[in-house]
This record gives C-alpha cells, structure tokens and sequence, in this order.
C-alpha cells in the first residue's frame, strides 16, 4: 500500500520482516546517538548493513552524491590526531550534500584550554545539527550527548568505543565471508591489544549479536579483564560468550576471520609488554601462523598496521586480505550511519528549488 | 515543636520533642521518649513505656546526639570556590552533624600552626555552633618528604595528622610521624593507597572498567598500602607503645579483612569507611542507580547491570569519580558486614566538594570525589530502610563510633542523650523522604551523583552545644 | 479500480508510449520504487508482445531525495537503485503507481540527472489523483481518479501484495484507523 509522506513524496511501509527471533520486527533507527553499540539490537544493525548496500550504489555512480543531507550541519570535532578516519567521516558527509566543518582539535581555541562543553556549546550555536566526535577519554562523547541538541556520532573515544568502525568490520566480513553473511557459529578472533582497544570493545558487542564464535587473542597482559566481561556477556540478552585466551594457537586454528589489532609502543614503556619484538616473535601473524586457520580465512586490521609487528607485510597483502575493503565501506558505512542519525533526529532539511 | 527564642546560631531557649523515637548508642538503648531543651541544656530525657508508649514506632520522628565526621574537606583557604569553612560546617549541620574534622589538603596545608589558626578563625567568623576539629599535615607541604611541624600543630589543637587527599608516600616518613606523633599523644590518620599502582587510574578494576574501557584501580592499591601501614605500626610500637594509627576511607574486602586481624592481634588501628562506598558501587559509572545491596541475589553473588537491565541512566557520570573509586557491590556488601561486626570504627563523610569547572569534564579529567556530608545520614537510613543495618548500629556509627575514635585522640566531647548536659542532637524524620536538589544544598559542592533523588530521612533540627545550627524552613 | 482495468490501462499506456516516440528506439523504462517497479516490468513486456522489443527496465529509489529527513525514522529501509544502463540521450519514460503532489516525480528526476544526461524525460502514471504541488503533469495517464485529500488511494500489485487492485479509504482526522469507504 501506498501513502502520501507530509512532503507529498510516496512512501511504502515497509512489508513486516521476520528477524531473528522475533516476529516480524519493524526496522527502524531509533537512536538519537551513535555512542556505543551496547544499545543497538541486532535488526538495528541489520538496517545499518542494508542501508550501507544502498550507500554503496551511490559511490559506485558517476557522481557519488545524494541530496539526503542537504542543509544539515556537519561538525566533525577530532580531539585524536586521525586521518583515515576524519577523512572517511568528511567524504561520507560531503556525499550527502551535508555541509561540513572540520575541526582538528590542536590547531583551535581547543588548544588553549577551552573545555569540553563550551566547544559543545560553541559548536551548535554554529550551526551543527550533528557532530562526529573523537576523544581520548573514554566517555566524553556522552558529556557532549548532554550539551547538545543534535546528534552525536562518536568517532572513537578513549579505550571505550568506535562503533562505526565495528560496524564497518562487520560488513566487510559479511561481504566476503565463504558461505554466505550469516555469522552464527563463525570463528572469528580478534588478535592483539585488546586491554587499549575501543576496537575490541565495539566488536565484542556487534560479533557477538551476530551470533559468531568470538575469540579474544594476546598476551596476557593485554586481555586483563576480558575473562570477567565473557562470563557476564553470556548472561547478556541477545549476545554470546566470548572465548579469551593467550594461546595463538588454539585461537587461529579454523578461524574464519582474523582481525589484527595495532600494538602501539607506549606499552613498552608502561612495563606492560618487555619488547615489540617479543610481541612480534609469539603473538605476530605471520603466514605460517594463519596456516592454523581455514584456508579461506578473512584477513582484517583496522589501521593504520605496523607491519613487521602485530601483522607480516606478507599477511597485509595475501589475497585473503579485506584491509583495503575495510577502508572503502568505511565510507559507505558511515554514509548509512549519518544518514539513519539524521532521520533519527528529525532534521528537516529546507525544501529549496521545488 | 519550633524551637523558641533562637536565630542561627543562637542557644536554644525552649525546645520541647514529645512522642519521638529517642536513640542513645551511648547507654545502647532506644524506644520512645519525650525531650526538653531550655537555655541550651537538655533539660529532661524521658523513656515512655507502657500505655504512653503506644503508637509510637521508630519509622517517624527520630532523635539522636548529634553526629560526628571524622571526614571532610572544607577547602579553606586556597579552594574557596569549592568551599569555605562556613558553608562547609553550614552544610554539616543541614547533615545532622554536629562535630566535623578537616582535613588537611588546603592551599596552603595546613602543615604549620599559622594555617591551623586560620581556620579556627574562620570557623569563629562563620558563628556556626558546629564543632570544628582540624587535622594538621603528616609532611611539610603534603609532599612526604620532611614532617610538617607536628608539634606545634598539636600544642595549636591540631585533632590528628593526615595527608590525605595522598598516601602518607613515603614509608620513612610515616614511620617516624607515627613515632613523633605518638609522643605527643596524637593519632596518624592515613589514606591507603600505592600511587604507582593507580597512576592514571579511572575506575574500579573490574567488569565496569572493563567494558567501559577506563583503566583500572586495583584493590590491591588500598590493600598493599593497608598492609604497609599495619606493619609500620608494628613495628613502632615496639618503641612508642602509644602510636596510634587510622584508616580512612576503607572500600575493599580485602584491606577490611587485613584490619579486621590486625584488631585481633590487638593492634591499636580504628578506621572509617564512606556512605558512598557503603550504598553505591562502580556500576553506576555503567548507568545503574540501584543500592549496592540490591546488586546481589539471594546467594550474595553480584548480578551484571548489563543482564539485568539494571542500566537506567548515562554511563561516565562525572558525580561518581571519587578516590577511593567506588568498588564492586561485593566490597560494598564487605563493609557493611565490617560496620555490623565492628571493624569499622565508624562512617566518616569524605566530604569532598568541587566547583562545575573541576567536574563537568571528561570524567577521565575530572576531578575526584563526592559532596557527601548532607547526604551521609539519608544514604545510611536508606540501608536500614533496606534492612540492611539495625537504627541503633547506624546511629551509633555515626555518632558513638566516631566519637569514641576521637576520644582516643584526647576529644573531651560526648555524644549522649544525657539530662544536664549541654544539648547536641539531632531530630529527623524517617517518615518523609527529602529530594537532593542543588539548590537545596547548603555546600558549594554540588557533585553528588544522588541529584534528583529521594533520600529517606529529612533532617528537622541540628543542635550543637546548645545552640541551633540547622533549623527546616517552613 | 479492478484489476481488469489495471491490465487494459497498463496494455493502452504501452501503445501511446510506442505511439509517442515512433517506435522503441532510444526508449528506457525507469519504475519507481516501489510499486512503479512491477508497473515499469509489465509495460516492458507488453512492448515486447507487441512490438517485439524488449525495452531496459531500471528501478530508481527516491529514498535519499526526499525534502523531509524525518521520514528516515518512519521509512529507513532503502529499496535500491539500479540503473543498468547508460543514461545519457536515452529517452527516458518514468512509470509509477500514483501521481499526487508531484514531489516524488520532482525527487526522481533530480535522481536521474546524477546519473547523466537523458535526451528527455516522460512520466507514466497508472493513477492520477490531483492535487499538484508543483507544475509536473503526466504524458501517460491509466486513469484519473479526482480524490479529496482526506482519502488515500492505495494500489495493490500481484508482484509485491499478492493480487491487484486500488482502494480508495477516507482518513478519518480523528482516529488513527482510516474508515474504509
């Protein structure tokens, strides 16, 4: 059946689809906020993954662009020092016609002290209807979701979270997995420092909503804690244990999908690791290593890689890498995303040229 | 009921409570009973029992001695933003608190006897009736390093020595305060922790820092101190038998258990644990706002706030970051079976007010601690609402327990409900919740995760030395 | 309307669409998502039946057009655009199932011309209710149907409901449930 939207566009309801045990749940992005994906259910990512489909159809065309966010206020607000990501955010943004203000926190008043809310608070009276936020304290983007009246996207904050990123993963895996996305059963390890990780973190929470065999992989000292959040996952509705564990071995055999986390050197210094080397020689994935897992198995970094280190230049560019599709649905991605937080928010975007 | 005659501040000419529940931990005894208070002297205590007795339960108006903060900061001088002394001892007695003890973290310490003269003379200045105790400074600066001048701290009636705010950090230096202190008949206050243990630390280690990627404060930071601090007093005590050492601020299983041997051993150790530490738990930096008692089931084992759909508020409250961090509902669960079975001495407030510049910020910058001393009463009431704690083990550990710590420490006070002495209770009302409301604060100090919530117990009246030091509006 | 006429209407639309270009060459068929799509397949293949050549059919959603970004909320759920052919000098004939306000033509074709450059663009309805909001008529038109705009006209397609047919229900303002009349 058709309606009549209040812009007298035509608008089908969306024929009600089962979804995994549920009867027959009507997707929709609920969520003013992107802050974590501890919140979002499963049909919430699956209407992230198809509208990451659509998202996809429109960079493939000849000019990657849609009106979708026309008039919409973009502030992308870096406390970190990142290119891939911010990069990825603005073309995202730019592609749905959304006007962008990029901010890299160093070189603004930032700099000087000004504190978080007052940014915040100078940020919106300037316009923004939604800012894509990256901190290096865990939590900050909830202290800005409270001083702002728009939407937040959190680009990554402190060891917490980065859910665009866990979202993207899981679409590149999805993408290529042999046999179909279905993630139920899947082995999929993740590998490194996972204790530093918001990587980690948002991938414990979407993997395990897609039902996967997750398995959390690194030296010991790395995965502090991470045995005591698998039990209590278990308990957890609508997510799975999680498998921790120091032994490389037992994690890669039959793996579907190896994820290889960055080893930064400041865990040296924090008397956590005794050497990059001695990390490399019994944690670094080597070729011979990945032998263990199935011979299909899905090679994946989020970046940027040491090579030599946590990942062999080798293993960066096997065929069975997705690395480069990582950062290619990234854009996609978040396309999706900012497009399903602005419908969210209930901008309206003026109607110009009729 | 309204106390005639007096303006803040002012003696309490005639004050008549009938048909209350009267609680006295002094002589053990409570029930109901009648009041009077004329010139400032309490007058006349009667125990009602029998017919006249009937009616009248304990879930109405109470009335206890006034009690005692072995605990709080009051920020002045340096901090003034935060606090002064008079709307710190303000803010006492909206609590129900009628001796406070500061503590010595002040701008600067109060680590020699011109500081120390300073506050006494702001809390002349302030006219509240409110008793203050000040500490002095363990270390010159706080910085242990050298002592600070413990002995005219003491002769300026300096209550006790404490760094706190920072572990006494050298091991040296607390050995020889405890000697030097104890000959001059003063206590050593110490706030456990190994500072390279919690460098940069955020949050309880544990699930909610896990999942919540804050980096994380071991127990073994508090225990390992308690330990050291234990094995010092030992050991001096073999010299100065009259050493005498307190542990403040207590918020794991473990250090309460090293404690509750070292008691038995005999050791001369008392210590304090916090309302916060006793009621809230790290899971409410996860969003969960339940007591820590209602955290376990029925096999004392905690549940996940994330299984139990527990989380009903925004994650990295700011309010919650505190030194102690607050501990798991199981620690939580430790203390209160510490102040039931005595090896906690007493709940002391570490009242720790700071201004919205210092707390509206990331919560990894923010700074630590809880404005707790207007809230510590209600918090408590609410675990004996709960059934958790008996009225009268409540009352005492806010009153007789401190009180009989500070009498170790050459306090000449009393807490009793006693007929011919000089007036120093406190009147609340079980019967009526009150809303913590910022405004309703008397403290400058308006971090308090417990914003908008009701808190069983509304004080009505504060007494102190026979005079009024907080009165309900209306 | 029956679903006899749906097919005689569809089968006449065909012909004037051939009638108006002189034939089939340079034709492409684009159907709106949703329902525009089947209707875009059925004029195809009774092109094919009489002409004997099969057009290009493409679907081209309007989702990221629209002018109102709180219809996301309602309708996030993107159907897909998929154009597989090259847009530019092709002639292009949009089809839909009903032709209101003339916003989701408008969205269309601002759609289109991301895509290239079409020689023209023609539109084919099989309802036309009335209302224009905009200067945007019909070439083709399978039936006008004058409603008032407390109704909704609702098209049902085999393809997509099981079985054809229209319905027109009146809202009723106060209610939720619109009264079927």
């Amino acid at each position: 059946m058709s309606l009549v939207a209040p812009d007298g566009t035509g608008i089908d309801l969306p024929a009600v689809a089962p979804s995994p045990g549920g009867s027959g749940t009507q997707l929709r992005w609920s969520h003013r906020h992107l802050l974590d994906l501890d919140v979002v259910t499963w049909p919430e990512i699956e209407l992230v993954m198809r509208t990451t489909d659509a998202m996809r159809e429109v960079l493939a065309r000849p000019i990657a662009k849609v009106p979708a966010l026309r008039g919409t206020g973009v502030t992308i607000l870096f406390y970190e020092a990142s290119t891939r990501t911010r990069v990825s955010f603005e073309v995202a943004a730019k592609n749905l016609s959304a006007d962008v203000v990029n901010i890299a926190a160093a070189s603004s008043s930032v700099a000087k002290g000004e504190s978080l809310v007052d940014t915040i608070r100078t940020v919106e009276a300037l316009g923004a209807d939604m800012i894509v936020m990256r901190h290096g304290t865990s939590g900050a983007p909830y202290l800005a979701a409270e001083h702002f009246g728009g939407s937040i996207l959190n680009g990554g904050d402190g060891w917490h979270a980065h859910p665009s990123q866990a979202l993207l993963d899981l679409y590149t895996i999805r993408e290529h997995l042999p046999g179909g996305p279905d993630l139920h059963g899947r082995k999929v390890v993740i590998l490194g420092d996972v204790l530093h990780s918001r990587v980690a973190r948002s991938n414990v929470w979407s993997l395990t909503a897609a039902g996967a065999d997750l398995w959390l992989c690194g030296p010991a000292t790395l995965l502090r804690g991470f045995d005591r959040w698998a039990a209590a996952m278990g308990a957890a509705p609508g997510h799975g244990r999680f498998t921790v564990t120091a032994d490389l071995d037992a994690a890669l055999r039959d793996a579907d999908v190896v994820m290889a986390l960055r080893i930064q050197r400041e865990r040296m210094s924090g008397g956590l690791l005794p050497s990059l080397r001695e990390y490399a020689a019994r944690f670094g994935l080597t070729l011979e290593r990945l032998g263990a897992a199935r011979p299909d198995v899905l090679i994946m970094h989020p970046g940027p890689m040491n090579e030599g280190v946590e990942i062999a230049p080798e293993v960066a560019i096997d065929p069975r890498s997705v690395i480069t599709d990582q950062v290619t649905n990234g854009v996609a991605v978040r396309m999706a995303l900012l497009y399903l937080l602005a419908g969210a928010a209930g901008h309206h975007r003026e109607t110009s040229g009729g | 009921m309204a106390p005639e005659g007096a303006r803040l501040g002012g003696v309490v000419a005639d004050l008549e409570v009938s048909r209350a529940w009267l609680v006295d931990p002094a002589i053990g005894r409570e029930g109901p009973g009648d009041i009077v208070v004329e010139d400032g002297v309490l007058r006349s205590v009667v125990w009602l029992d029998g017919a006249e007795a009937e009616g009248i339960d304990d879930r109405g108006v109470v009335v206890a001695p006034g009690l005692v903060d072995l605990h709080a900061h009051f920020r002045e001088p340096g901090f003034e933003d935060a606090e002064t002394v008079a709307t710190g001892m303000a803010a006492a007695a909206h609590g129900g608190f009628t001796t406070v003890c500061a503590m010595a973290n002040t701008s600067p310490a109060i680590d020699e006897a011109s500081v120390l003269v300073r506050v006494r003379e702001a809390a002349e200045r302030s006219g509240s009736p409110v008793e203050l105790l000040v500490y002095g400074a363990v270390s010159a600066g706080r910085k242990g390093e050298t002592l600070a001048a413990l002995g005219e701290l003491s002769d300026g009636g300096a209550i006790g020595f404490s760094d706190d705010g920072a572990p006494v950090r050298s091991a040296a230096i607390l050995r020889h305060a405890l000697a030097y202190a104890g000959m001059l008949g003063r206590v050593i206050v110490d706030h456990p922790e190994e500072p390279i243990l919690t460098d940069g630390a955020e949050a309880n280690e544990g699930l909610v820092a896990t999942i919540l990627g804050l980096k994380g404060w071991p127990t073994a930071a508090e225990a390992s101190a308690v330990g050291r601090d234990l094995a010092i007093l030992t050991e001096v005590l073999a010299d100065v038998p009259a050493a005498r050492l307190h542990l403040t601020h207590l918020s794991t299983a473990a250090s309460l258990e090293l404690v509750r041997r070292a008691k038995a051993a005999g050791l001369p150790v008392t210590c304090d644990i916090t309302p916060h530490h006793l009621a809230l738990t790290d899971e409410w930096l996860a969003g969960a706002r339940r007591w820590a008692w209602e955290a376990l089931d029925e096999d004392g084992r905690a549940r996940s706030p994330w299984a139990d759909g527990a989380l009903v508020a925004g994650p990295f409250d700011p309010t919650l970051r505190v030194n102690p961090p607050l501990r798991s509902a199981l620690d939580a669960a430790a203390l209160l079976a510490a102040l039931v079975d005595g090896t906690a001495d007493a709940i002391a407030t570490d009242h720790a007010p700071h201004t919205r510049v210092d707390k509206e910020v990331e919560f990894g910058l923010a700074a630590n601690g809880i404005s707790g001393i207007e809230t510590a009463l209600g918090i408590v009431l609410a675990a004996v609402d709960a059934g958790r704690l008996p009225l009268s083990r409540a009352i005492e550990a806010l009153t007789t327990g401190p009180g009989g710590v500070l009498h170790g420490w050459g306090w000449g006070g009393s807490r009793r409900l006693v007929e011919g002495e000089a007036a120093d209770l406190v009147l609340f009302d079980r019967s009526t919740p009150w809303r913590v409301e910022a405004a309703g604060l008397a403290s400058r100090g308006k971090n308090t995760p417990l914003l908008g919530r009701d808190l069983p117990g509304r004080v009505l009246l504060t007494v102190a030395g026979g005079r009024l030091a907080y009165e309900e509006p209306g | 309307m029956t679903a006899d006429e749906i097919r005689r209407a569809t089968i006449r639309i065909s012909h004037e669409i051939v009638e108006k270009q002189a034939g089939t060459a340079g034709l492409v068929l684009v159907g709106i998502q949703r329902r525009g799509v089947p209707l875009a397949h059925r004029i195809a293949d009774a092109i094919a039946e009489h002409e004997g050549v099969r057009l290009p059919v493409g679907a081209l959603d309007i989702t990221f057009y629209r002018d109102d970004l709180s219809l996301i909320a309602q309708q996030p759920l993107v159907k897909g655009t998929d154009l597989p052919f090259d847009l530019n000098g092709a002639t292009i004939v949009l089809v839909d199932d009903v032709l209101y306000t003339g916003r989701t033509i408008r969205a269309a074709m601002d759609a289109l011309v991301d895509f290239g450059r079409p020689q023209a663009i023609r539109l084919a309805v099989l309802i036309d209710r009335g209302h224009r909001e905009l200067p945007i008529r019909a070439d083709h038109v399978g039936k006008n149907v004058p409603t008032s705009r407390e109704e909704i006209v609702r098209v049902h397609l085999a393809e997509i409901d099981g079985e054809d047919g229209v319905d027109i229900e009146r809202l009723v303002p106060s209610l939720a449930e619109p009264v079927a009349g």
